[in-house]
């Protein structure tokens, strides 16, 4: 598939959703945190704290950000041809005036600020603007092949960047330059970001934040949910690493991780539910007198969708959204048990017609430093 | 991203100057006769919080609650369990987490009799959260506090200058390469909370935040002597209008790139504050953060 083919598709996606919500058009709106729908449709990387693709139910789409080098930045990948630096002490919003809609979707107008969308009802007075947020994390759920390809690149590079992380550990080095080799060497590779959460230490471990000053101790077990971002998507590792030899109490952590790991793995296949993927894993846990610790009290997800977005549908209990073929999320049943403190094991996945496919290479393991350095 | 250290350190600030930036917000608020703010932060542009705090909101978003007669509350969507990291790493002791802002506000205004919730910087908000704010506080007075919190970061105090100067030396010294690896291994093993690498055809423009301070320097032999005429020109009084060829964006604004502000050139710089001073032409950039003094000026990141 061709990129042209590639946007191709995806427009003919959104418009149909278009059609089905009688819009007239599309905005597609991205804050400096959420741009997955701006690059869904321009498949730009745009930088500003502002950026939208408009994208109407007939004609070309245009688009706008508050970076004065985007525009270059979108014409260039050839998607979107017309594209303006949208300057908020002086907007020029006549291309959105022109088209005259009367019903608009806008993805992430639950984000949208009040300035943005007051300089939007100005240009389309009498407008009708709904939330299409929905409609844009539909379309983008199910992976094309030219998705898939660019994702299993992000997969190489979570590999690397997991090795680094191995091979920089050592008593006596801060969180925050473990963070610092990682970043170092997925940027060596090309990734263009990276979302990553740590913790080191023992039992008392109870979550994953950002990096600290903290020095690594021998016998500390070190989390992380690694993320690099690649061509516009992320995917996930988490792994766990010991300085020095694993205790039996880690090793036993380990094994009922990696457990349920495989238990959500084992479910997957097209038209599984989110809930379903986590059920199977937290039983796991509730089988060996551990389901406390599936709760909101001690975790989050069981796992999250990956795409454009890094977090995606979540993979939890009463999320009853389907996955269908060619859908890809990271299965992560990261929680604290007193066992060995907080754990973090989990592979990101696609759903293939049958079961899925792990798409990192990285071996499943608790590994030691011990044994990196033997 | 926010990924790197997130620290809080006495020995960096002292105690006395989070109780004084609280306070002063405290002052201003009762001035005006609003009785709570409300501060909106994200992942993206968080740091007034961060200023009032040392809190980082590295994921979501967070809204910092400041009554004119109390301590201050962060009320966040993200789980209890991140408490104990938020207290370890800020000078925050009401954090309280639900899954709707709504709800929060309502339980925050629970026992005060209506009066004006002031929202700062509203224009920047989500509507959403705007209208469920409202929505939460029956009988409030809801009126917006533009630039109430930027307007107390323009000038710096004496120990972010020193964690400025610190944090200017490390960029300086990461743009002698022009390799995005490199540049990410210097500065975030220096300590720096976030860092953003744009390389171009030839040059590289590192922005990078440094506790709470943002600092950006840019590197590019063809402009070099334009941006060295331009740094030249900035002092107490001068318009920034008046700086040849530059764009001059305050550190205050520099996790947005200045882009919601704007760039008036009858803006006129003061002793004390910290601008980025940029010469951009066809994609190439050459920059310094600059700290402007009573006699002229100090480049932080040369």
């Amino acid at each position: 598939m061709t990129d042209l083919e590639e946007r191709d598709l995806r427009y003919r996606k959104v418009r149909d959703g278009m059609a089905e919500g009688g819009l007239d058009l599309l905005l597609a709106f991205g804050p400096g945190w959420r741009r997955e729908n701006v690059r869904y449709l321009s498949d730009a990387r745009v930088t500003g704290s502002a950026a939208f693709v408009a994208l109407p139910a007939t004609g070309e789409p245009s688009a706008y950000s508050t970076r004065s080098q985007d525009a270059a930045a979108i014409t260039e990948r050839g998607w979107v041809t017309d594209a303006h630096f949208l300057d908020m002490t002086a907007p020029d919003l006549d291309r959105l005036r022109d088209s005259g809609a009367k019903r608009i979707g806008m993805a992430h107008l639950e984000l949208l600020p009040s300035m943005l969308l007051n300089l939007i009802r100005e240009a389309l007075p009498g407008a009708e603007i709904v939330s299409a947020t929905a409609l844009l994390d539909a379309a983008r759920m199910v992976k094309s092949e030219w998705e898939l390809a660019r994702m299993r690149r992000s997969a190489q590079v979570c590999a690397a960047g997991w090795q680094a992380f191995v091979d920089v550990l050592e008593p006596g080095l801060p969180e925050y330059r473990i963070v610092a080799a990682v970043e170092a060497e997925i940027k060596r590779l090309g990734a263009e970001d990276n979302f990553m959460l740590i913790a080191s230490g023992k039992d008392e471990v109870r979550g994953m934040t950002p990096p600290s000053a903290r020095l690594l101790e021998d016998g500390d077990m070190v989390r992380t949910e690694l993320t690099p971002q690649m061509d516009g998507y992320w995917l996930q590792i988490c792994r766990s690493a010991v300085v020095g030899k694993a205790s039996d109490a880690q090793k036993r952590s380990f094994d009922l991780f990696n457990e349920a790991v495989e238990a959500g793995m084992s479910v997957v296949k097209p038209g599984i539910t989110a809930h379903e993927v986590a059920v199977a894993q937290n039983d796991v846990f509730r089988s060996e007198g551990y389901g406390e610790y599936c709760t909101s009290q001690y975790t989050r997800v069981r796992g999250h969708g990956h795409g454009l977005h890094l977090d995606e549908t979540p993979i939890i209990e009463g999320n009853h959204t389907v996955l269908p073929e060619n859908a890809v999320f990271i299965i992560h049943p990261n929680t604290f048990t007193p066992i060995a403190g907080y754990h973090v094991l989990g592979d990101p996945v696609r759903v293939t017609a049958t079961g899925c496919e792990v798409l990192v290479e990285t071996e499943r393991k608790l590994f030691q430093t011990s044994e990196v350095n033997a | 991203m926010k990924r790197g250290l997130v620290v809080l350190d006495p020995a960096e600030i002292p105690e006395n100057e989070w109780h004084q930036r609280i306070d002063r917000v405290r002052e201003r608020l009762t001035a005006d006769g609003i009785e709570v703010a409300l501060v909106y932060g994200d992942v993206y542009r968080s740091d007034d919080i961060a200023y009032l705090t040392n809190l980082c909101i590295y994921w979501n978003e967070g809204l910092l609650a400041i009554p004119a007669d109390g301590a201050p509350a962060l009320l966040t969507k993200l789980s209890p369990r991140v408490h104990t990291w938020m207290r370890r790493t800020s000078t925050l002791t009401d954090l309280r987490s639900g899954k709707a802002f709504g709800a929060l506000v309502s339980a925050l205004l629970a026992d005060r009799e209506p009066g004006t919730l002031g929202l700062v910087d509203a224009g920047l908000w989500p509507t959403a959260l705007i209208d469920e704010v409202t929505h939460a506080a029956p009988g409030w007075v809801v009126r917006p506090l533009d630039g109430l919190v930027r307007q107390l970061r323009l000038r710096p105090s004496e120990p972010e200058k020193t964690l400025l100067r610190q944090a200017g030396a490390v960029l300086a010294e990461a743009a002698f390469t022009g390799n995005v690896s490199d540049v990410e291994q210097i500065v975030r093993d220096a300590g720096f909370t976030d860092v953003l690498v744009r390389p171009t055809a030839t040059s590289v423009e590192i922005t990078g935040q440094y506790r709470n301070n943002w600092l950006r320097v840019a590197r590019d032999e063809s402009l070099a002597a334009d941006l060295e005429k331009a740094v030249d020109a900035v002092g107490d009084g001068v318009k920034t209008g008046s700086i040849p060829g530059a764009r001059v964006v305050h550190h205050v604004d520099l996790s947005t790139g200045g882009e919601y502000v704007g760039q008036p050139t009858d803006r006129v710089l003061s002793a004390g504050e910290v601008v980025v001073v940029a010469i951009e032409r066809d994609g190439a950039v050459a920059a310094d953060t600059v700290l402007v003094t009573d006699s002229g000026k100090e480049v932080l990141t040369s």
